[in-house]
């Protein structure tokens, strides 16, 4: 039973990036993967960071875990994670940008604080070993328990991901099961030493309607029951309006967009945040209606755009002003951000 | 645009009858045939010229194979592929062998998933578009570069990129290039296999107008095989619906999403999320999986997930049935089940 959070803990985000900027020197010039990217995330409650390939929105996670593929890096920025005080020690705060990507501390919090799902469930569970093995080596790493003990828990937690038969299928191997048990499976070892956040890269765009149906579901039940803060990474917008508390648009490395979820889906003030709800193709639609589109794509990132990074697409762009001068992203309302100088202009 | 009235009087291009196509599952040193897999399992359609036919299902139901035996990509097992060719002359593609077939292809063309896998990174535009050309023997080197520049430009391409490879073009442009390749031979039927579900939504929806478009100028019929119920709203005339290698219900588009007849129809809307944070789901999602299609259940092959299944539908196989014209279910209980569509707010415009 973990201690009831003291008032003031309530409002402590439980993890804060700030002004992250995460690089990638190649040979051909640098990429700016993400770009000034700044979040909260709390307790109980979901972000989802939002954005097309390419955009940096997985790159924002594996930053915050320290899995950046070579040559990536971060090269500025902090990324704090808040512990609460236990019984040996006070609350702590530390910044996992900070520490060696392949030292001890950070391997305490991976798997152990903050959870991870990726979205090939296929491609992330070992092929030669069981799910069995592959859980209670997750809870071993991080609890002094026996084989057998990690083994009845390895169960239980299986149990409450919904996978029928655990007793047997925990000696099944991933290519065994269906992609949705998969999933399932993957949450199970993400949840292993139930982290306090847990990162959600993706996690039903392999998967079938349906099945995504029933893990959105379970992802929610399971945050009510842990208190956990989810951090959501997808490019479906339905998902996002059905599961997440806060949004962050991301667009060429940068979020362009901040706010509560209502707020995005109705009142969004970003041009480039309204072009992408307007070019969902709806299920309630006229038939046959033509779709709005947004002129052009994803600018490569070695052709990063002079000032605003979508003004080459923007339909409301202002030339000489929006090519050379880069918005910030300012505060419009009460957990409203945008960065576009339209907004600057109007306030 | 021509409404569903006048559409019925135009002829049939494509009839595909009870086709079936079985997968042998080989065991051991002698590699014996142990099962077979059911993939396609007695699927009936039609599609009329100048029409769009959605052809929809989770993963595993078959959608896929179907278009492929349709194109005879794969050999279908049995059943007929009635094709009506330019010339007004009915023939049946399953029967035909290679050489029969290969004049045909110009009439039939195929757009794939991946943009990134469907071309060859070695050709360039002018090679990957032209081929079709030059396979056929239609044009000599100086028309078929002028081709491909029209072609280019129908799909919104600039003909001066035609010596560039395709690495040098993002997921939709590719996707573009495999849509001009495919209209190179002027065909009557396009095929096309999950064409948008590679790429991103604002680029999607880009090529969903472009197929929009070029179907009116073109006046091409599309057999659309796609995963997702969204943009098949928005481009088919009529959709049927898969499961386990079957066609379960077959309806005009907004008949299919406002009144679903059959509970899988009905679960596959209600799983589909809504893109508005006020409206959120409190249904139950529906449980269980998709079967086995190498050992399917007695009875509705649906019947393990289906929440109104009774004594009858774990026994009984039911049939594909006509409940109002153009409208097919293949459910027991289709006549008495209300079951919730999609709200349809009127007549908004487009938006």
């Amino acid at each position: 039973m973990p201690p009831t959070p003291m008032a003031s803990d309530v409002c402590t985000p439980l993890l804060s990036v700030r002004r992250l900027k995460t690089v990638f020197p190649l040979d051909e010039g640098t990429v700016i993967a993400v770009k000034d990217v700044s979040f909260d995330l709390h307790a109980g409650r979901t972000l989802a960071l939002v954005g097309e390939s390419g955009c940096g929105k997985s790159v924002t996670a594996r930053s915050i875990l320290r899995l950046l593929d070579r040559p990536g890096r971060i090269e500025a920025g902090q990324v704090l994670l808040r512990r609460p005080s236990t019984e040996q020690a006070g609350p702590e705060t530390i910044d996992l940008a900070k520490l060696d990507d392949d030292g001890p501390r950070i391997r305490e919090v991976r798997g152990g604080e903050i959870g991870l799902i990726f979205q090939e469930p296929m491609a992330s569970l070992s092929p030669v070993h069981t799910i069995g093995n592959q859980l209670t080596e997750a809870i071993r790493l991080h609890r002094d328990v026996s084989k057998c003990e990690a083994r009845s828990m390895a169960i239980g937690l299986l149990r409450e991901v919904g996978i029928p038969q655990p007793q047997q299928r925990i000696d099944f191997y991933g290519f065994e099961l269906s992609g949705g048990l998969r999933q399932r499976a993957m949450i199970a070892i993400a949840l292993a030493c139930r982290p306090r956040l847990l990162i959600a890269d993706e996690p039903t765009t392999a998967l079938d309607v349906t099945t995504q149906a029933q893990i959105l579901q379970l992802l929610r039940q399971l945050q009510a029951q842990h208190e956990m803060a989810i951090l959501l990474i997808t490019h479906d917008l339905g998902v996002v309006a059905q599961t997440a508390d806060d949004v962050a648009v991301m667009y060429l490395g940068e979020i362009v967009e901040c706010a509560d979820v209502d707020t995005i889906f109705h009142d969004p003030r970003h041009p480039y945040t309204r072009a992408l709800l307007k070019s969902m193709p709806a299920m309630h639609a006229t038939n046959r209606g033509r779709l709005e589109t947004i002129a052009g794509s994803v600018p490569h990132p070695f052709q990063r755009p002079s000032g605003c990074p979508f003004h080459p697409r923007c339909p409301q762009v202002i030339t000489g002003q929006c090519d050379c001068q880069a918005p910030r992203l300012r505060a419009i309302g009460e957990s409203h951000q945008v960065s576009c100088l339209l907004e600057e202009a109007g306030s | 645009m021509t409404g569903p009235q006048s559409r019925a009087d135009t002829r049939k291009l494509l009839e595909v009858r009870d086709l079936r196509k079985h997968f042998p599952i080989r065991k051991g040193l002698t590699r014996r045939k142990v099962g077979q897999v059911r993939a396609v399992d007695g699927v009936s359609f039609e599609l009329l010229e100048g029409e769009t036919l959605g052809l929809v299902g989770e993963s595993g139901c078959g959608k896929t194979t179907t278009a492929h035996c349709i194109l005879r990509g794969l050999e279908p097992t049995s059943g007929r592929i009635l094709f009506r060719m330019d010339s007004g002359e009915v023939v049946d593609l399953a029967e035909l062998d290679e050489s029969q077939l290969r004049p045909l292809r110009k009439q039939m063309q195929m757009i794939f998933q991946d943009p990134f896998s469907s071309l060859n990174p070695r050709m360039t535009l002018l090679q990957i578009v032209g081929e079709p050309l030059l396979v056929h023997g239609v044009a000599s080197a100086r028309q078929r570069r002028q081709r491909v520049a029209e072609l280019l430009e129908l799909v919104g391409l600039s003909p001066d990129h035609m010596r560039r490879f395709p690495h040098a073009f993002s997921g939709g442009q590719r996707q573009r290039i495999g849509i001009a390749r495919a209209l190179a031979l002027q065909p009557r039927l396009i095929v096309a296999d999950e064409p948008v579900s590679a790429l991103d939504v604002s680029v999607q929806a880009q090529v969903l107008n472009l197929l929009m478009q070029l179907q009116d100028k073109l006046k091409l019929s599309y057999v659309f095989v796609a995963h997702d119920l969204s943009v098949m709203r928005h481009i088919c005339d009529r959709v049927a619906v898969m499961y386990l290698g079957r066609i379960v219900e077959t309806a005009p588009t907004e008949q299919l999403f406002s009144a679903p007849r059959h509970p899988y129809t009905a679960a596959l809307l209600a799983a589909v999320p809504a893109p508005d944070p006020r409206v959120r789901s409190q249904n139950e999602p529906l449980s269980g999986e998709v079967a086995d299609p190498a050992d399917p259940p007695a009875g509705c092959h649906f019947h393990p997930r289906c929440p109104h299944a009774e004594e009858r539908c774990r026994q009984q196989m039911p049939q594909l049935e006509a409940i109002s014209p153009g409208h097919e279910v293949r459910c027991h209980l289709a006549r008495q089940l209300t079951l919730e569509g999609v709200e349809i707010p009127a007549a908004k415009g487009s938006s």
